[in-house]
């Protein structure tokens, strides 16, 4: 099994990176959170990182930690969408398809939330859940599965998630829309 | 490391053993009885080494001996980081990258639009051929190769629903015309299901091509008959195998002079198919009959089924020129009642080509 260094990684998928970010950001402002410190992209770990306001708010929490986990599988099963078909499923070389494919995949393989934003989230989720918050409900298996894929990084869990959401994803949506 | 006291007990602890409870410091002794005190207040029971608030959220570094250390927004800064700390908004380059990124969007799924449709009818396509519609499943599955001639999936799909469907021409412009009969992996399952309904279509067509040379000949008509109802047997998917067996049947019937076996499988035939090759046969039954009995009725019926097979056949040449011999010949037996086999009918009136009796 050879290396590849995290750092080159994250310059390969930087679109991943920066609409991650983007989404923490968006969500802070959405929720009026104030934000201290926003890095988009840089070659280190994490690759990028938004310091916002903490909240006792749970939905703003879940949708400031949660949010670009959705916003980016969405792109991913947008942009891998208007590629699966001639790259798989047709056989047809177009060069503009593949490149929304690495732009998908990128956006995919930068979904998962870190573990601090999930450690924020898991703090409050356990008691909101107990009084029947539905956002806390769902928080709390997504987070504990996210948790595992989490560690699951180093063998390449971020990748397999991105590949599994732009290939299943536009093949579910596809047999959807012709049901 | 500083030391710090706990709010509880006041006895004084380096801060590494100290945690934080809702802005409050706690020694390990104390920290258990005050989480639980919150849990039961229904205050927030979460409980965080205070080392964590001596970390600056932005540099990371140890702020113990920090003269002027900075709380915002429930985060701790460094004296050397807290001016930097300001309410963060959106870079003009986010902007126009975001707008750019939703451009972009715009363009893939425009771009994408014949594919999509490609794809629609390659799925439409393989939904019928699962559910077994494979006649269904051939136009959409067309329309999917106009656009991607090399889809594998939509060749297989197509020779597949054609094979299935007994449309071997279909099937072989599929399968041959499909990057000069080339496919990707040939360990395909998919493939090889295909394959072997070529093989076995291909092998009943040789079978039924054998049986109508010997349909010609003058006593192979038993023959004849068996070969085609192994072609037929070989590729049950093509009713027209089917179908010539069974004429090919009635062909052992006439050799052996039984017109009322003859004639059955003439309405048989008839009444499954009702094309110009059926009602020829049901004619040249009919005629049979006529021929033995003299009885006007058959005579009548006769000559309707040979109008009718005349008609059904005006609109396709070939059909019409493999059934011109066969016309006069009924023709013959209606005007003269003598029953005459091909050959003898060819004997005397100097003409060759057809098959029927």
């Amino acid at each position: 099994m050879f290396f590849i260094p995290g750092p080159l990684i994250a310059a390969l998928t930087f679109p991943g990176v920066i609409i991650h970010e983007a989404g923490h950001l968006f969500f802070c402002r959405l929720f009026r959170l104030q934000v201290f410190d926003v890095c988009f992209f840089r070659f280190g770990n994490p690759a990028g990182y938004v310091i916002h306001q903490q909240t006792r708010n749970f939905t703003a929490q879940f949708f400031v930690s949660m949010g670009p986990f959705f916003a980016n599988t969405l792109l991913c099963v947008l942009f891998c969408s208007a590629a699966f078909l001639p790259v798989w499923e047709l056989k047809i070389v177009d060069p503009l398809a593949y490149f929304f494919y690495w732009l998908g995949l990128s956006i995919g393989m930068h979904a998962f939330p870190s573990t601090t934003d999930l450690s924020h989230l898991w703090e409050q989720a356990p008691g909101l859940a107990k009084q029947g918050n539905p956002l806390a409900i769902l928080s709390l298996p997504l987070a504990g599965l996210l948790v595992v894929l989490n560690y699951g990084r180093v063998i390449w869990a971020d990748l397999g998630y991105g590949i599994l959401v732009g290939v299943l994803g536009p093949i579910a949506l596809f047999k959807l829309l012709v049901r | 490391m500083s030391d710090s006291s706990c709010s509880s007990c006041n006895a004084v602890f380096p801060i590494r053993s100290l945690f934080d409870l809702n802005g409050r410091t706690y020694c390990e002794k104390c920290v258990h009885t005050a989480a639980e005190n919150a849990r039961t207040s229904g205050l927030p029971s979460a409980v965080a080494p205070l080392v964590e608030k001596s970390i600056c959220a932005r540099c990371n570094s140890y702020m113990g001996s920090d003269s002027a250390p900075a709380q915002i927004g429930g985060l701790h800064f460094c004296s050397a980081c807290a001016p930097h700390i300001k309410d963060v908004d959106y870079p003009q380059w986010l902007k126009l990258g975001l707008a750019a990124l939703v451009v972009l969007l715009f363009v893939a799924l425009i771009h994408g639009r014949k594919y999509f449709h490609a794809g629609r009818e390659l799925y439409i396509g393989e939904h019928f051929v699962e559910q077994a519609k494979y006649a269904d499943a051939i136009p959409h599955l067309a329309e999917t190769l106009k656009i991607a001639p090399n889809s594998d999936k939509a060749a297989l799909l197509a020779a597949k629903a054609a094979l299935l469907s007994g449309d071997l021409r279909t099937a072989d412009s599929a399968l041959h015309g499909h990057r000069n009969g080339y496919f990707d992996d040939a360990n395909d399952p998919q493939f090889k299901e295909v394959n072997g309904l070529w093989t076995r279509a291909t092998a009943a067509m040789d079978k039924a091509e054998r049986a109508g040379k010997l349909e010609e000949q003058e006593g192979q008509e038993v023959a004849a008959a068996k070969l085609m109802h192994e072609a037929a047997a070989e590729y049950p998917q093509m009713p027209d195998l089917a179908l010539a067996a069974e004429m090919y049947d009635g062909g052992v019937e006439f050799a052996r002079a039984n017109y009322d076996g003859y004639l059955a499988l003439g309405e048989k035939v008839w009444a499954r198919q009702q094309d110009a090759y059926a009602a020829a046969v049901l004619s040249s039954g009919l005629a049979c009959k006529y021929a033995v009995t003299g009885d006007g009725a058959y005579r009548l019926r006769a000559n309707e089924m040979l109008e009718t097979a005349r008609r059904l056949a005006e609109s396709n040449p070939e059909i019409m020129k493999n059934l011109s011999e066969y016309f006069p010949r009924i023709e013959h037996r209606l005007s003269t009642r003598q029953i005459i086999t091909k050959q003898e009918y060819d004997r005397r009136f100097a003409k060759s080509g057809g098959s029927s009796k």
